[in-house]
């Protein structure tokens, strides 16, 4: 019911800007007045007078819809006791009553009578509870459509009487809708700040438990060391000390993501530099979408790529060379992960290089520079600022990839730069730490959020860098 | 008929350009002679750009361009056969362009650009050498020399200009073509462009278009006067200003229509 009264909240809305601007115009041209407004503000005018006061309401009315349950529900006639339960006790009697409710809800049987095994557990006071919660819906749910019919009608009804040729509605409209964009921006920048904090509040938790140096400098990843608890004392110290040494995993995001980069920024860069400068407009358009089709593929996908084919691959190669090459390689899981970038290098260097000027390259043919000299001296310098972005975007893109390293790379964390090694990363040992049945103050679930945050800041840095690289460069540019 | 007069760098005849199917040249003859400055005038699209491009073969980037002609340089050698490198030839025949376009790089490399990329400085010296010499001659050294490092683009819209001057001539070119180089720039900046052609015109022969008729006289000594692709007439051009022959060119140089 509350979600069908919010359609009629925008049918009726919307419905009153014909209302709003049909009596406007009947005001300039029946009774001669000069509109101060174009007539469609008008009709903006009514919209957002009806709307929003509306919606507020409907908002306030869907929010506190539990608070009035319980008002109406939890009555001290039924439960003469409930002034002392406490919060649990009440959610808990709450939350069984509100499921009591549906029984009560889809069967017409007297529950007194019928079939008790469904009901046995509850007590007499709680199905009465839950027959008046039922009937409450019933009533809420009704007397809001019956609301929101009547609201909007009458918001709109004033609105439109409040309509003269004095009123200037544009200034209002514009102001309105002006904080409706502000607003919308402002949203994005709280869920940010609100990430944050989430992980912020859990990593000191952590880190309660975790020395801050033991955690940035120690060299050993061992988290499972941290179940060892000492009946007496808790948590063995010395176990936490050594569990969470963050270097080898920094290490391996770090080859992994290189790895991925040495085949993602020559190939996405030659690729862009052919669909920009060499391939004929009818290649290009064929191209460039099957190239970013690659973005889209699931990254567990490239995980199975990566795990069945090109592990056992490089297994096979390096063997035959006699390297030693474990199955679960860090160059396997880099290489299906630089694959899977390609694209954001290629399609947004493509792009910056199709937007260098045509008059530069002219210019350099005037010159009597031919086609290459052209794209190495003039259009990729000139470019060099976008490419620069791709590139950073491709790397945060690779540093926060998960799902191809679980795949293909390696749970166990190990302190090297052999891509022939197994290697694990950050976003790997988050994802191992949460889906453990440990509780969840233990320091291995905790430090999912440590990571996370490490990771938060490592991908700003790098976002930062390029805000701050493109921005130098375009200056120089332009 | 092409004449193997050698005091012209540029002699063409049966010119005829088409952008896919639409004509853009009808059968145009001209010739340039050397050390002077020869204006195309003529309304909007009546082809004188495009003619201008032919010579130094910049429609060739453009696909749907189709150019059929005779076009020799000094009397000898025809700049569209298959034996002729585009490069090679436009290190002879430079082009200045209606918007400054300089490189985003320092205004030293802009002019140094062309003479690393033909080899032409065996040393260091010899590119600061012909840099200086270049924007010498282009007018600019005394404004930049202090800031040679800096980037080009930087500079005002006269500047660059000039500086596109600078780094056409660095070539040594025979023939520099300048395609309306003045329509992007205010009238103390153009006066700068005019009288640098004026100088200009001693070692190179050059060939201008422009949109002012007054342009047109000031700098140049002959003028051919294009309308609808066609070449209405050609000729020295205190004639054309002053006594056409065709009743199409007095209409347009007194403003009558175009």
């Amino acid at each position: 019911m509350l979600y069908l009264s919010l359609v009629f909240v925008f049918i009726l809305s919307y419905s009153f800007y014909f209302y709003g601007k049909k009596r406007a115009l009947s005001l300039k041209f029946k009774k001669n007045e000069n509109l101060s407004s174009l007539p469609d503000y008008y009709g903006y005018y009514v919209v957002l007078l009806v709307f929003f006061p509306a919606i507020i309401i409907w908002f306030f009315l869907l929010i506190f819809k539990s608070n009035f349950q319980e008002m109406f529900v939890m009555s001290p006639v039924l439960f003469p006791d409930v002034a002392t339960w406490s919060s649990g006790k009440f959610g808990l009697i709450m939350n069984k009553i509100s499921n009591l409710s549906i029984i009560v809800n889809l069967s017409e049987i007297d529950l007194t009578v019928g079939d008790k095994s469904i009901l046995k557990m509850a007590s007499e006071s709680e199905i009465i509870a839950a027959k008046n919660l039922a009937n409450f819906d019933k009533i809420y749910g009704w007397s809001n459509l019956t609301l929101f019919i009547i609201l909007p009608v009458l918001l709109g009804f004033m609105a439109t009487k409040s309509i003269s040729g004095k009123l200037n509605a544009q200034p209002i409209v514009e102001k309105i809708i002006s904080y409706v964009i502000k607003g919308s921006s402002y949203i994005a920048i709280f869920i940010t700040f609100g990430i944050f904090f989430s992980l912020v509040f859990e990593a000191i938790n952590f880190f309660r438990y975790v020395n801050f140096m033991d955690f940035f400098f120690n060299t050993a990843w061992n988290p499972n060391r941290a179940f060892v608890i000492n009946a007496s004392e808790g948590f063995d110290q010395e176990a936490l000390k050594e569990a969470f040494g963050f270097v080898p995993l920094l290490t391996g995001t770090l080859l992994i993501a290189s790895v991925a980069m040495l085949v993602a920024v020559p190939l996405g860069l030659l690729t862009a530099i052919y669909l920009a400068e060499y391939a004929s407009s009818k290649v290009r358009d064929i191209a460039k979408p099957i190239i970013e089709i690659l973005a889209g593929i699931p990254t567990v996908v490239y995980g199975f790529f990566a795990a069945l084919s090109l592990a056992p691959f490089i297994k096979d190669v390096g063997e035959g060379v006699g390297l030693p090459v474990s199955a679960e390689s860090a160059l396997a899981a880099g290489l299906a992960m630089g694959v899977m970038i390609i694209p954001f290098v290629s399609s947004l260097s493509d792009d910056v290089i199709k937007a260098v000027p045509q008059s530069l390259r002219e210019g350099s043919y005037a010159i009597g520079a031919t086609k290459s000299e052209t794209i190495k001296k003039v259009i990729l310098p000139a470019a060099l600022a976008g490419i620069m972005g791709s590139f950073l975007l491709a790397i945060s893109r690779a540093i926060g990839e998960t799902m191809i390293v679980v795949m293909a790379a390696s749970l166990r964390a190990n302190l090297t730069f052999n891509p022939l090694e197994p290697a694990t990363t950050i976003t790997t040992q988050i994802v191992t730490s949460l889906i453990g049945d440990v509780e969840f103050d233990n320091p291995k679930t905790l430090v999912a959020f440590a990571l996370g945050l490490t990771l938060f800041v490592m991908t700003l840095i790098l976002n930062i860098a390029a805000i701050t690289i493109v921005k130098k460069y375009r200056e120089k540019y332009e | 008929m092409v004449d193997q007069n050698s005091n012209y760098a540029l002699q063409t005849s049966e010119v005829y350009v088409h952008y896919g199917k639409k004509m853009a040249i009808n059968n145009v003859a001209l010739n340039f002679p050397k050390n002077e400055v020869t204006s195309l005038i003529g309304p909007s699209g009546c082809g004188k750009s495009t003619f201008l491009r032919c010579l130094n073969r910049m429609n060739d980037v453009i696909d749907i361009c189709n150019v059929k002609g005779k076009f020799l340089l000094n009397g000898n050698v025809d700049i569209y056969s298959p034996d002729i490198q585009v490069e090679t030839l436009r290190e002879k025949v430079g082009m200045v362009f209606q918007k400054p376009n300089p490189f985003p790089k320092t205004i030293y490399e802009n002019v140094a650009y062309g003479p690393k990329i033909h080899g032409i400085a065996s040393s260091q010296n010899e590119l600061d050498e012909i840099v200086k010499d270049s924007l010498h001659r282009a007018g600019l050294y005394e404004e930049v020399k202090d800031r040679m490092d800096d980037i080009a683009t930087g500079l005002s819209g006269g500047q660059q200009q000039r500086l596109c001057i600078a780094r056409a001539i660095a070539i040594r070119p025979e023939i520099i073509l300048m395609d309306e180089p003045c329509s992007a720039l205010d009238p103390i900046a153009t006066a700068k462009i005019e009288d640098l052609i004026n100088e200009l015109k001693e070692n190179y022969t050059i060939i201008i278009v422009t949109h002012s008729m007054s342009q047109a006289s000031r700098v140049s000594s002959k003028t051919a006067f294009f309308h609808l692709g066609n070449l209405v007439e050609y000729g020295e051009t205190g004639k054309i200003f002053t006594k056409p022959d065709k009743e199409q060119t007095n209409d347009y140089i007194t403003g009558r229509f175009g």
